[in-house]
């Protein structure tokens, strides 16, 4: 029960670090970025060409920060002329984009599967309280909690991210004010694409690589988004731990409703609290 | 939240993947224009020509490629002929579900106007391109789709089969653990799809009729699941002695990984149907593999003149060892040559009748085996994954004799 706890915290601090952009960019300009899933697949594609080593595997890593902010603010300027059209109309155009990024990874690396090794020293596996846990997940954990800290601290306690958090409540108002939000769209699509694609390196060895995963993780952060509420750090921290909890230990306690447990807390979310467990009415009721 | 994206991304997907098949497909059957009538009776040389359906995109397309190798392999080592017959290859795009694969099917049959079509990964596209054969009266070989139901429920006299049933390496393992000290209990776990409960159902009836008990199963959620650790602890949890499993590509790579990572590996030993550890999955999976043992009618490492000879064939032309899928394919060809022998047309009927007389083919990588209901029995080995000079091979630790396709 422990390894499955702990376990629920690795997947939940992995599904923050992947959801959070999303689920910011979706509740500031209502853009559902439906390719955030590849830049993950992305990621764990760079992990599976670099890592072995330790060099390999944080040379992934900033080459997946450096080229995640390149193509968030590619796709916030290529949902800029659709700002002013229906949510479908930019879901299409992400949806477009995430097919065209998901062959072209085909064609790069290939269609077998590939595995991800951790980085060496913590691919074995250690003895936590007479349970046989893998090293790498643990120190996962770890640094899944420090950055979703820096995340929370930054939107939550900054003045960039005051700006970001008001942009959320009302676009417009933060335009009166001088600001032009388009920048701000831009800078949090970057940051939320480049968090992405880092999540797929870090994903990379209790994943691996393969084609489809893409939409496998993009459902999964759409699942969180949903239950944390649009547009909420908060929310998404939430909903990604509850997620990792629910996951894992519902499919210890009933292994035969496994591919239901997840839904389930999902509608159960939606019954109970529509907007999500943070969702800001506010935010809601301008649509 | 005016968008429910999931509902619309999926219903994309839908569209593109029925879509995507059509044109692929099309421009082959244009390719290669009319010349349908071909002569009759054999004696007197003509044309047959065969569609070759395998995936070539999509999550499969790694055993189309093993497929197509074993096939062209085949005909390469036989100057492109069965018999007196030239043999003119159609292929098509099989892609990954029966919404591509029926398409193809129907493709090579109506604007290809192929004798014989030979390939199929996907049982569903087996099932689901029956009638489309009965109605056109032209022979299919099936060189992978195990699904039971092809050559039972569903049987017709115009699909063969020369690869295996899942059933059939399934119910082998069964009976081996059953007598090999692991009747206390066995822990089963297989994707949540039609072969994975057609393996576990298989498998638990072998292993119970030879006095074994299972101790609990489970089924994941099939093509979703990247984490087993619920499971893995469900495994420990259960008491088991030992653990069988099917699962292929990523989910194979994954799973094993997994189980050594949380230290099952070393406490409960993993068994499986041989697709956990064949062809390209197994180097990805590395050490973790070590040890796993699994049953398959087939392994690279067969001591056989035949096998020697066709794996020496098959890495000088490719650079890679062959997979199970290379040699039900290359089989398709061998049988057909066989039946063209004797056949007194090209249509199905007569071929079929043809292909009930080949009798045992002893000429094959896997060692001899003979059409029964029109799918092999065939010898099942029991392998082991060891580290070979370097390489992570399959060896052969014991023939576990012929089977049938087990009883409905």
């Amino acid at each position: 029960m422990l390894v499955s706890v702990l376990n629920g915290f690795a997947i939940g601090f992995l599904l923050f670090i992947l959801a959070v952009g999303l689920s910011i960019v979706f509740g500031m300009m209502d853009v559902l970025n439906l390719a955030h899933g590849a830049l993950f697949l992305g990621g764990a594609y760079l992990g599976a060409t670099f890592a072995g080593s330790w060099g390999g595997f944080l040379a992934a890593l900033g080459l997946a920060a450096v080229g995640g902010l390149a193509a968030g603010a590619l796709l916030s300027l290529m949902t800029e002329p659709l700002r002013r059209r229906s949510h479908l109309d930019q879901a299409l155009l992400t949806l477009g984009v995430a097919f065209v990024v998901a062959e072209l990874l085909i064609i790069a690396f290939g269609d077998d599967p590939l595995s991800v090794s951790a980085p060496p020293a913590l691919d074995g596996s250690v003895s936590v309280l007479g349970a046989t846990y893998p090293a790498y997940r643990l120190v996962l954990i770890g640094v899944g909690a420090v950055l979703a800290l820096a995340v929370y601290l930054v939107v939550e306690r900054t003045r960039v991210g005051a700006l970001v958090r008001a942009t959320v409540a009302d676009r417009e108002m933060v335009a009166t004010l001088g600001i032009d939000n388009r920048l701000v769209k831009a800078a949090v699509f970057a940051v939320g694409s480049l968090l992405a694609a880092t999540a797929g390196v870090l994903g990379g060895p209790i994943y691996g690589a393969r084609p489809g995963l893409d939409a496998t993780v993009l459902i999964l952060a759409l699942v969180v988004v949903v239950i944390g509420g649009l547009g909420s750090v908060r929310g998404a921290l939430v909903g990604a731990l509850v997620i990792g909890q629910v996951d894992t230990l519902g499919r210890v306690l009933l292994p035969e409703l496994a591919s239901f447990v997840l839904f389930a807390a999902l509608a159960l979310v939606l019954v109970l609290r529509p907007r999500g467990l943070f969702g800001s009415p506010a935010s809601v009721s301008t649509r | 939240m005016a968008v429910h994206p999931t509902f619309d991304r999926r219903r994309f997907l839908g569209l593109l993947g029925a879509a995507s098949a059509l044109p692929v497909v099309a421009a082959c059957g244009s390719s290669i224009g009319g010349s349908t009538g071909a002569p009759a009776t054999g004696g007197g040389g003509g044309t047959v020509k065969v569609g070759l359906v395998v995936p070539q995109s999509g999550v499969y397309a790694a055993l189309g490629t093993d497929m197509q190798r074993g096939w062209e392999l085949w005909l390469a080592d036989n100057g492109q002929r069965f018999g007196d017959y030239t043999v003119e290859t159609v292929i098509a795009d099989e892609g990954e579900t029966p919404q591509t694969g029926v398409p193809a099917v129907q493709k090579v049959l109506q604007n290809g106007g192929v004798d014989v079509v030979v390939g199929l990964v996907n049982s569903a596209t087996a099932l689901g391109v029956r009638d489309l054969l009965t109605e056109s009266k032209k022979l299919l070989v099936v060189t992978n789709a195990g699904a039971e139901a092809v050559t039972s429920t569903s049987r017709t006299p115009y699909i063969w089969r020369t690869s295996f049933t899942n059933g059939q390496v399934a119910a082998a393992m069964g009976t081996h653990l059953a007598q090999s000290g692991f009747s206390e209990g066995v822990y089963a776990i297989a994707p949540d799809y039609a072969a994975g409960t057609e393996v576990i159902t298989a498998f638990t009836k072998a292993f119970e009729s030879g006095g074994g008990r299972v101790v609990g199963s489970a089924k994941t959620p099939f093509g979703t699941t990247s984490d087993y650790q619920p499971f893995l602890t469900g495994i420990q949890s259960s008491g088991a002695r030992a653990a069988f499993c099917f699962y292929s590509g990523a989910e194979a790579i994954n799973f094993v990984k997994q189980y050594a990572q949380f230290g099952l590996a070393s406490t409960i030993p993993l068994y499986g149907s041989g697709f956990l550890t064949e062809g390209n999955v197994l180097p990805q999976q590395g050490d973790a593999a070590l040890g796993v043992q699994t049953t398959l009618h087939y392994t690279d490492q067969l001591d056989n003149p035949a096998n020697k000879a066709f794996v020496q064939a098959y890495t000088a032309k490719y650079g890679e060892a062959p997979s199970c899928f290379s040699v039900q394919t290359w089989d398709a060809a061998n049988v057909l040559d066989r039946a063209l022998a004797s056949a007194t047309g090209l249509d199905g009927d007569s071929l079929a009748t043809a292909l009930g007389t080949v009798g045992a083919i002893n000429d094959s990588p896997r060692g001899a085996w003979t059409f029964e209901n029109q799918t092999p029995r065939q010898n099942i080995y029991l392998r082991r994954v060891d580290n070979s000079g370097g390489a992570l091979v399959n060896a052969v630790v014991q023939d576990l004799g012929p089977q049938s396709q087990p009883a409905a």
